[in-house]
């Protein structure tokens, strides 16, 4: 086993009934890595994910961890843990004994046994709750009962269905925390699937961003977030206006369009709002919208090369709703795309 | 005090005196003193309610009513249970013909059921009549069993099943150890449901009595087409105090209304 | 009564779709353990197949007997036209879905007025009394029909008011009629009604009344145009159950009825022990069945024509 694949899917096929929801999937996890799975719904984040924990059976391809082959392993005898999007806590235990569960059937008992769930439920600041049945805990407290319910089996990976996405902003930011400080402390690979860009790039290492079973780009979270590779992945991460090019022309529309500056030789370009230079330029565009965003100003605009979304300065001078207006796409701004769907 | 305010305490008295009322007279009418059934009653005595435990009739049919509304209920829960498991579990292939075929019992008049149980059950198989009600009771009672048990299945998450497997369970062990517990409300309730609706039960019943093998509802209604006496009035009384009671301390202690 | 009434709760399970509280069956993303078919079937199979043997196959062994010719083995319809060519089966027929149609609709008046007084009541007030208008149906039905005996018959104390107050001289005959039975279903499926519409109007947008107080609506085209399109289905499950038990009782007409005033139920029960009739039985049974699911085509489809109806009507009015 190489240090680069701790965890490794081969050619992982995963199918629904007849549906395929994953095919041939291959991606390789270090040690310790926090990685997000990112993806709209229907994905096959989560399927992945499930497959991973061994809750759905592999169709073709292997799973192997730590060096073994666990592609037909049950998932009883994995060592991996899962915190669920619902969290999925006992109804009927305590915190104290949700969290022994999995030790006890392990064999654990006494003084030994004690000291673990102790230890655990300290560990996410929950030791004034251990008597306490789930549903008299907050979702927050809850997504810690479970995290250290997974934690206490001292699993060879974490995966965590959406961790933050049952949470308001501030819980999120202290689990977000919270997570990092687990995953630094214990140094556990860490899998998680979200559909959310921005959690992902807060928290990850590593992002996998998929689309239709499939993976599209993997990379840092500086790497999606400015070089995407595709125009999927430009769209997801906030590139509001995408473009094909053609010929080193924009392609909009039918149309072509010649761009200022080196257009370099690749699928599409991708612009953030912010990069549309407004008020000077080639192409020319109508106020259909604008909104005020505290330190900047949106605008939508209606130009021959479809919509266009835009930003200002706040403190620059208001275009009124109807203005017509000069504004251009600088190729060298853009995120230059390999592949445009 | 304008129209609405008296509307509505005026319809509940009359439809709640109108609901309730017959059941206080035959309450009234069992502590009688008299030899008749009448009300106002003639006198107070507890001599037909003492009545009701001498007849030897009574005590055999409420024995195997008894019998039939536990047994019953025990044994449709015995099928029901992995039935509700399975069809709000799984994607079960005809689930909705399964559903339905389980659920059937309850939409045909109880009086052909028992016809049918006696005509093609009994007379060609020589199956006894205790366990033609048997049998009869325990398909009465499954669609209950499989509607309240589905209920409360469904109401809990089945990734909490998940999460222990990946905590180390089987999947028999973790159906035992987190899904039996969560339901048991659930079956408790479906069991009470059951059992009332077994007891009380009389077309099921009516064509499946021989000789000394009778459900009490049925004797019943035979012993009052003979004898025109209040013990069948004070019988009546300690069966529904018997069965609001049971009601009650179900609704008290598991929230039974939840589940039915 | 053909079911205990309790039972009657659970045919409204069955008609009433029952809305599965969970989503986490949901398809496509998130992919379950439970997904081995073999082991679905192994769990749901028992006892699929005891309602199958114990129920299913000797019900429609008996429905067929009707359909049979009375020699040889063919089909033909003469058990049928000779039972609708017997007067008093024909009486029975009538008075059977006379009874069932009247006690529905009186029930679906009475729950209107009690539903909309209970569910004005405080919660706590309210609880009480829902739990008072629960209470009949735990208490067995025979020692509820039994009471009317005591109340409808000739020492009874209807006759005893009656004649004190000198609306009569002798003692009228009430029990064994149809009023007595009419009044025996009453209140013996009320109870159903009542809850039905409860839920119902507890179901209904908050302030569907109010806003249309405030457009203008008097109190009967609230009802007419607001509340009955929003608790149509609650009327229509309780429609379905009131009447499928009318039809079906078999304690209430036994009991008050006697021998003389026979429903389907009765008239079946004395085919089978008196005369030894099985294909009449047989096609009473069939009749019983059809009625039961009729009613409840029937109810469902008035209830959504009146709603399609609605809005131009209310143009008009």
């Amino acid at each position: 086993m190489s240090d680069q694949s701790y965890l490794s899917l081969e050619k992982l096929t995963l199918a629904y009934g007849d549906t395929v929801a994953v095919a041939d999937l291959d991606l390789d996890i270090r040690r310790g890595e926090l990685i997000a799975l990112l993806g709209p719904s229907g994905c096959g984040k989560t399927t992945t994910m499930r497959a991973i924990a061994g809750l759905l059976p592999v169709k073709s391809g292997r799973v192997r961890l730590d060096g073994a082959d666990i592609t037909h392993v049950s998932p009883n005898k994995r060592a991996v843990g899962l915190v669920f999007q619902s969290y999925a806590l006992f109804p009927h235990l305590s915190v104290y004994e949700n969290v022994a569960f999995g030790l006890r059937l392990k064999g654990m008992r006494g003084a030994d046994l004690d000291a673990r769930v102790q230890q655990g439920i300290t560990s996410v600041g929950l030791s004034n709750f251990a008597n306490r049945r789930p549903a008299e805990l907050s979702g927050g407290q809850q997504q810690r009962v479970a995290l250290a319910r997974s934690m206490v089996m001292e699993p060879k990976v974490l995966l965590l269905d959406e961790p933050l996405s049952n949470l308001d902003a501030r819980l999120r930011l202290e689990m977000r925390t919270e997570l990092q400080r687990v995953q630094k402390e214990t140094g556990v690979t860490m899998i998680f699937v979200t559909h959310d860009q921005a959690e992902a790039l807060a928290l990850a290492d590593r992002i996998v961003v998929m689309k239709r079973g499939a993976i599209e780009q993997i990379g840092s979270p500086q790497d999606i977030y400015n070089r995407p590779q595709s125009s999927f992945v430009a769209d997801f991460v906030g590139f509001e206006n995408v473009f094909a090019l053609e010929g080193g022309k924009l392609k909009a529309n039918g149309h072509l369009y010649d761009l200022q500056g080196d257009v370099p030789s690749v699928a599409g370009l991708a612009w953030r709002p912010r990069m549309v230079a407004l008020g000077e330029g080639p192409f020319r565009g109508t106020v259909r919208g604008t909104s005020f965003a505290g330190d900047r100003r949106e605008y939508l605009l209606d130009t021959p090369l479809g919509p266009i979304k835009a930003e200002d300065d706040a403190s620059a001078p208001v275009h009124e709703l109807g203005t017509e207006l000069a504004f251009d796409l600088p190729a060298r701004k853009a995120a230059p795309l390999a592949s445009f769907a | 005090m304008n129209a609405r305010t008296l509307f509505i305490p005026l319809t509940l008295f009359v439809v709640i005196a109108f609901l309730i009322g017959p059941f206080l007279i035959i309450v009234a009418a069992s502590f009688s003193a008299g030899e008749t059934l009448a009300f106002p009653p003639q006198g107070f005595s507890l001599r037909w309610i003492a009545k009701v435990f001498t007849v030897e009739s009574f005590r055999a049919s409420f024995g195997m009513s008894l019998f039939l509304a536990i047994g019953g209920t025990a044994a449709a829960l015995i099928m029901g249970i992995p039935a509700s498991y399975a069809l709000s579990r799984y994607k079960l292939p005809g689930a909705e013909v399964i559903r339905t075929v389980v659920s059937a019992p309850i939409i045909v008049p109880g009086i052909i059921v028992g016809l049918a149980l006696l005509r093609y059950i009994v007379v060609p198989f020589g199956v006894g009549i205790s366990l033609a009600l048997f049998l009869a009771h325990t398909a009465l009672v499954l669609p209950y069993a499989v509607r309240v048990v589905s209920a409360s299945l469904d109401n809990l998450r089945s990734d909490i099943e998940e999460a222990a497997v990946l905590l180390g369970s089987s999947r028999l062990g973790a159906f035992f150890r987190v899904v039996l517990p969560n339901i048991r409300g659930g079956i408790l309730s479906a069991f009470i449901l059951g059992f009332v609706t077994s007891f009380n039960q009389v077309p099921v019943s009516l064509f499946l009595s021989g000789p000394g093998v009778r459900t009490l509802p049925i004797d019943m209604i035979a012993y009052m087409e003979i004898v025109f006496d209040p013990s069948v009035a004070a019988l009546s009384s300690l069966l529904a105090f018997l069965s609001i009671g049971i009601v009650f301390a179900a609704e008290r202690f598991l929230g039974f209304s939840r589940y039915v | 009564m053909a079911r205990a009434d309790i039972s009657l709760q659970g045919l409204a399970w069955i008609l009433g779709s029952s809305p599965r509280m969970t989503a986490q069956l949901d398809t496509g993303e998130d992919p379950t353990m439970f997904q081995n078919r073999a082991e679905a079937l192994a769990l749901a199979l028992p006892a699929a197949i005891f309602a199958a043997a114990v129920f299913l196959v000797p019900v429609l062994i008996l429905l067929s007997d009707g359909f049979r010719t009375p020699v040889g083995g063919g089909w033909s319809l003469s058990a049928y036209t000779e039972f609708f060519s017997s007067p008093l089966n024909q009486t029975v027929f009538l008075r059977t879905l006379r009874l069932g149609a009247i006690v529905t609709v009186v029930s679906a008046v009475i729950g209107y007025a009690a539903a909309f007084a209970i569910v004005s009541l405080e919660p706590s007030t309210k609880g009480k009394i829902t739990g008072l208008v629960v209470l009949p149906l735990m208490i067995s039905p025979v020692a509820r029909t039994y009471a009317w005996i005591v109340i409808l018959g000739r020492t009874g104390i209807v006759n005893q008011a009656f004649q004190a107050i000198g609306i009569s001289d002798a003692p009228l005959r009430i029990l064994f009629s149809e009023t007595a039975i009419f009044i025996g279903l009453l209140q013996l499926f009320l109870p159903l009604m009542i809850i039905s519409l409860i839920s119902a109007l507890e179901n209904m947008p908050r302030d569907a009344i109010p806003a249309a107080r405030v457009l203008g609506a008097n109190w009967f085209q609230v009802f007419w145009k607001v509340v009955l399109p929003l608790t149509r289905e609650g009327l229509v499950i309780g429609g379905t159950l009131v009447f499928t038990g009318s039809l079906t009782a078999y304690i209430t007409p036994a009991i008050l009825g006697g021998s003389k005033v026979l429903m389907l139920e009765t008239l079946m029960y004395q085919q089978v022990s008196v005369s030894g009739n099985f294909v009449s039985a047989s096609v009473i049974a069939f009749i019983l069945i059809v009625m039961s699911f009729a009613a409840n085509i029937l109810l469902k489809r008035l209830a959504t024509a009146r709603n399609r109806r609605a809005p131009g009507r209310s143009a008009s009015a």
